[in-house]
């Protein structure tokens, strides 16, 4: 029964875009729906596969030899993940209806862009299920690649200048960091022979080379998981994509990255190497920046959706700092991962519910703005550690770094804190001046609502081990909320002071300017040596040839020689004749 | 118990459809078909029995003596068969390809009757038992593969043509000079003996490495290596059937399987890493992975820029031969069949998109894929496969090769392998950019170069199933790389036999 459910979570998918190609090929534009209910149910078979309890696939010929399984980790990250798929398609269906409609009314660059998203959409999808259970290297590799490839349909649908950019930065980086990923497994796998994850994590813990191997894998995956410096492509991609593929982007697929670096690094394993430690500290610092300074950078920005892009950066240098805890303090994270699992499940549904919500704002329904706008800002206090799911996820995390002593690294993420109620409320107030009516879809705001109400109900459904999740002690409230009206007093104070002076925005994508400026100039250098060697390749072929033809030259000169001694052979012939008879004479004489 | 038919009819098969076919007068196109498919067909079953003896444990041998002590051998081996079967199949998926490429056009009759030699002495070369079969028939593919080359006849064909012949004859004289001197050295000996070469290591070090450059060089020009590759661009300019052909099994491969042979069945790999040939040839290989991929970037038109891809793609396989170990044994004998399959789809592709709507230029593929959505998906798939990506059978053999340079602890192999990845990654993906993601004729922008509606299909069923099959076993032989009798598990039994005789 898993079984079956195993090859329908991932093969369901592949069949609706099967079906979806198939609809297209049959049905006229006019009456093509590509929302159907087929293609919103891609995620329930992964969702169910979430709930049916752990199990364990073995298959030898799949690829390198295959193994998956769903146990304690993967269960509930696959269970949020096909949650947060499943209600991002409702989403879709809502978010696209108007666009669908101008396709059928014959507006084909529509119908080519709802096409290619509702193909790539569920594709999408089964490479994001496949890492998720896959437990060997080639299935995590193959279910990360796809997810990677064909999200790019997801980021540059709207076909915008903007998306275009947004699109190109997601790529390059992509295949930056697939290159590392590539890179890292292959080392660490040639050096335990294994072909699965579990003897990636040895041999980084292991072998000489082991912090290469993890540095490699670290930056590789954090292209996905926004690490600071590889996060460019975030804040570009997020506002330019539609709002269910930013949901899943920054719920799902971020995640992805981060559940890698669970899967490849050795996190909490006793007497790692003082190297590998030393690694874990700088992915801390890491992950403190990201979480500082994409609060910092992004509380200026204008659109809604680039602020909750830099949000989501911030969340993930928070994770990228409790897995850093992993190799920096390795005691720790037995307690801490039911505390990062929650953590990530809690981020995805309320991200997803943030970015939905973008596109509930743009699209008023009917209802009362206050409703509305508490509706909104629901998740955004949930993710500020404030209110219900929010703040079950952070104690569960903050309890297990009490418990080992780290108080330093949680009055900072508390500080971080501040950072994330900023950028919400600063989400908030710029969705506030960007609204308009015109009313959603029922898919639409259905959606929203229900991964709204899963955010804030996400340890009840989350299938974590017994007792990973509990109430905070009522004492700890008080530390646990007063980041939230810090950071709405800093934002409003902060409008305040900038009211009477206007400010430039600092371009959303930060160190992607610099990084094409860099780029542009290295390849204009790059360019101008190839004319230099194409020209010395030239000159070398000229001078080959220049030797060629003296070369023929001299051999035709001896067919000239030739001539010349047939003429005179009667003369060479006597000549020789002489000679010998000399010869002859004087060896007889001698 | 032996069975010397096999091997030599399976020769005789291909050599007996060019004598046919070159007898048969230029209007009978049916028969010329029906010639040309029994005999591929024939020739699959023929290499099917061969394996299936493998399996049982005996090979077959068919040997007579030439002059003195030089003999004539084709032995069905199992690293021969496995050359042998990407050859017959891909001359099937070729042959049909070519029939519908060539519909209605002249000279058809010496097309494909030099098509047959030339798979012929790329099956000769594959069942070869030792040098001197080996050389001959390797002489044969350079001059039977020369009128596919100027097919068209054009100005630029007959330079090319000239080009080709040029560096070839020349490889081929070094070729005959490293032959002879080695049989002045030792006398007539067959890749099947155990002994190798490492009885004459002590007294003639200079001359084997001598007789190794001599070979390897001869060898390394048909495997398009940097800077003996000048050949292979210039060759794009016959049909694409022949390109296809060319990159994917005969020449090219011809090439990089003659330093196999050279490098486990002559030498040894004991000996040649004992010589410190290896490391020259990683080096070498490397060298060229880079260059080829850099010069790929540079190209504007399609088929250009696949021939640099082969430049670089082949040189996988000469890596892994130079990584003394089995997993970078297995990558490169895997990759020699992956690549064929991946390389022959991508050519078939370029072909198709050539025939049904003029692309040539790169920039001409604008919103391909809506126009021919299966091949657009062929060449999609071939793609990814030569960028390296899972699952696609490109992903499999640079697992190999890259863990094979680990534990040859050659860390800069790697380096080179993932800087490879992604150059592969920039020039094949703005091209798949192109297909999918960028609006062109299909959607009534502009006009194709040059249209034509050669099918009821996208294009012609002849031109598209080939594309569409190569591609699906490309995908196949990665995704299901563990079952028996995959490309990887015949590797694996081949370099399984090489390093645990």
């Amino acid at each position: 029964m898993t079984t079956l459910l195993l090859i329908l979570a991932l093969g369901w998918p592949l069949c609706v875009a099967a079906l979806g190609i198939w609809q297209a090929y049959r049905t006229p534009v006019a009456r093509r729906r590509y929302f159907t209910g087929w293609w919103l149910s891609a995620a329930w078979p992964a969702l169910l596969l979430a709930y049916a309890g752990e199990a364990q696939w073995a298959m030898d010929a799949w690829m390198l030899g295959s193994q998956w399984s769903l146990d304690a980790l993967s269960r509930p990250w696959l269970a949020f993940t096909a949650l947060l798929w499943s209600f991002a398609a409702v989403h879709a269906r809502g978010y696209f209806a108007k666009e669908q409609a101008r396709a059928q009314t014959g507006d084909s660059a529509a119908e080519r862009r709802l096409l290619r998203l509702a193909l790539l959409w569920p594709v999408t999808l089964s490479g994001n299920v496949l890492l998720i259970i896959a437990q060997d290297i080639a299935s995590f590799y193959l279910g990360f690649a796809v997810m990677t490839f064909a999200a790019y349909a997801l980021v540059v649908h709207n076909g915008t200048a903007d998306a275009k950019l947004g699109a190109r930065a997601y790529l390059i980086l992509a295949v930056l960091g697939e290159g590392m990923i590539l890179g890292g497994l292959l080392w660490a796998a040639g050096d335990t022979q294994s072909v699965m994850l579990e003897g990636v994590r040895e041999a980084v813990a292991t072998s000489d080379y082991g912090v290469a191997m993890a540095a490699l894998l670290w930056l590789g995956l954090g292209v996905k998981a926004g690490v600071i410096g590889l996060h460019v492509w975030l804040p570009l991609a997020h506002p330019a994509a539609p709002a269910p593929a930013s949901a899943v982007l920054s719920g799902a697929m971020i995640k992805a990255g981060l559940l890698g670096w669970i899967y490849v690094l050795p996190l909490g394993e006793a007497s790692l190497s003082p190297a590998l430690t030393q690694l874990g500290n700088i992915m801390l610092i890491a992950g403190l920046a990201a979480a500082f300074g994409a609060a910092l950078y992004g509380v200026w920005q204008h659109h809604p959706k680039a602020v909750l892009a830099y949000s989501s950066i911030s969340q993930m240098g928070m994770l990228t700092a409790m897995v850093a805890m992993g190799l920096a303090a390795p005691e720790v994270w037995p307690l801490l991962l039911p505390g990062v699992v929650l953590f990530a499940a809690h981020h995805a549904l309320a991200k997803g519910a943030l970015f939905m919500g973008t596109s509930i704002s743009e699209h008023m329904p009917r209802w009362s703005p206050v409703v509305i706008w508490m509706l909104l800002a629901l998740p955004a206090l949930s993710l500020t550690g404030a209110f219900a799911g929010g703040l079950i996820s952070k104690w569960s995390v903050k309890s297990a770094l009490y418990e080992m002593h780290h108080e330093t690294l949680i009055s900072l993420l508390t500080w971080a804190a501040v950072g994330t109620s900023a950028l919400v409320s600063v989400s908030l107030w710029r969705q506030w001046q960007q609204r308009s009516a015109g009313g959603s879809h029922p898919g639409q705001w259905g959606a929203w609502l229900a991964a709204l109400v899963a955010a804030l109900i996400t340890p009840l459904w989350l299938p974590l081990p017994e007792g990973s999740a509990v109430v905070p002690p009522l004492k700890e409230w008080t530390s646990l909320m007063w980041p939230l009206p810090a950071g709405v007093l800093v934002v409003a104070f902060g409008l305040l002071v900038t009211r009477y002076g206007r400010l430039a925005t600092p371009p959303a994508g930060d160190l992607w300017w610099p990084y094409a400026w860099l780029g542009q100039h290295v390849l204009k250098g790059v360019r101008r040596a190839g004319h230099g060697f194409a020209a010395l390749k030239a000159r070398c072929v000229d001078i080959a040839l220049a030797i060629e033809t003296r070369a023929m030259k001299s051999v035709t000169q001896l067919t000239a020689m030739e001539g010349w001694m047939r003429h005179h052979t009667s003369g060479l012939m006597m000549a020789l004749a002489v000679m010998l008879a000399l010869l002859l004479l004087w060896e007889g004489a001698s | 118990m032996n069975a010397a038919w096999l091997p030599l009819t399976a020769l005789a098969a291909s050599l007996l459809a060019a004598v046919i076919i070159f007898s048969l007068p230029e209007e009978a196109r049916r028969v010329r078909t029906s010639v040309n498919l029994t005999a591929a067909v024939i020739k699959i079953s023929l290499v099917a029995l061969m394996v299936k003896r493998i399996t049982n444990g005996d090979e077959a041998v068919f040997s007579f003596q030439v002059v003195g002590n030089i003999d004539f051998v084709l032995r069905a081996d199992a690293l021969g068969v496995m050359f042998a079967g990407l050859s017959s199949v891909l001359w099937l998926c070729t042959t049909v390809y070519a029939i519908g490429y060539l519909e209605g056009t002249a000279n058809r009759k010496r097309f494909f009757g030099f098509f047959s030699l030339c798979v012929a002495s790329t099956l000769g070369i594959a069942l070869a038992g030792n040098l001197f079969t080996f050389l001959i028939f390797y002489e044969m593919l350079t001059l039977s593969t020369y009128p596919l080359v100027v097919h068209s006849g054009t100005d630029k064909a007959l330079n090319a043509g000239r080009i080709y012949l040029r560096y070839t004859l020349t490889a081929g004289v070094v070729l005959l000079f490293g032959v002879v001197l080695l049989y002045s050295l030792t006398g007539d000996h067959s890749f099947a003996s155990e002994r190798g070469l490492g009885d004459y290591l002590d007294d003639h070090r200079v001359l084997l490495t001598l007789i190794f450059a001599l070979l390897v060089g001869g060898f390394a020009v048909k495997a398009a290596m940097v800077p003996l590759h000048g050949w292979l661009p210039r060759a794009m300019v016959a049909p694409a059937p022949v390109s296809a052909l060319l990159h994917a099994v005969a020449v090219v491969k011809a090439g990089a399987f003659g330093i196999l042979r050279i490098i486990y069945d002559l030498y040894g790999i004991e000996l040649s890493v004992e010589l410190g040939v290896t490391t020259a040839l990683a080096v070498a290989s490397c060298i060229t992975i880079i260059y080829g991929s850099m010069r790929a970037i540079a190209q504007q038109e399609l088929k250009p820029r696949l021939a640099f891809s082969t430049i670089s793609q082949v040189s996988y396989v000469i890596l892994g031969v130079s990584l003394f170990g089995p997993f970078g044994t297995i990558g490169a004998l895997a990759h020699l069949l992956h690549q064929g399959l991946m390389k022959v789809t991508l050519f078939f592709c370029a072909g198709i998109y050539a025939e049904e709507l003029g692309i040539h230029r790169i920039d001409e593929m604008d919103g391909a894929g809506k126009r021919m959505p299966l091949t657009s998906l062929a060449f999609t798939i071939g793609a990814f496969g030569m960028i390296g990506l899972p699952p696609v059978a490109g992903f499999i053999t640079k697992w190999y090769l890259g863990i094979g340079a680990i534990q040859a602890d050659m860390y800069w192999v790697v380096a080179v392998l993932v800087a490879s990845s992604t150059l592969n990654a920039i020039y094949f993906l703005p091209i798949v950019h192109r297909l999918w993601f960028r609006v062109g004729p299909a959607h009534g922008h502009g006009h194709w170069p040059d249209e034509q509606r050669l099918g009821r299909l996208e294009t012609h069923g002849w031109l598209l199933w080939p594309a569409v099959f190569t591609a699906a076993i490309s995908l196949a032989a990665g995704l299901f790389a563990g079952l028996p009798f995959s490309p990887l598990d015949w590797a694996t039994r081949v370099a399984v036999g090489e390093y645990l005789p």
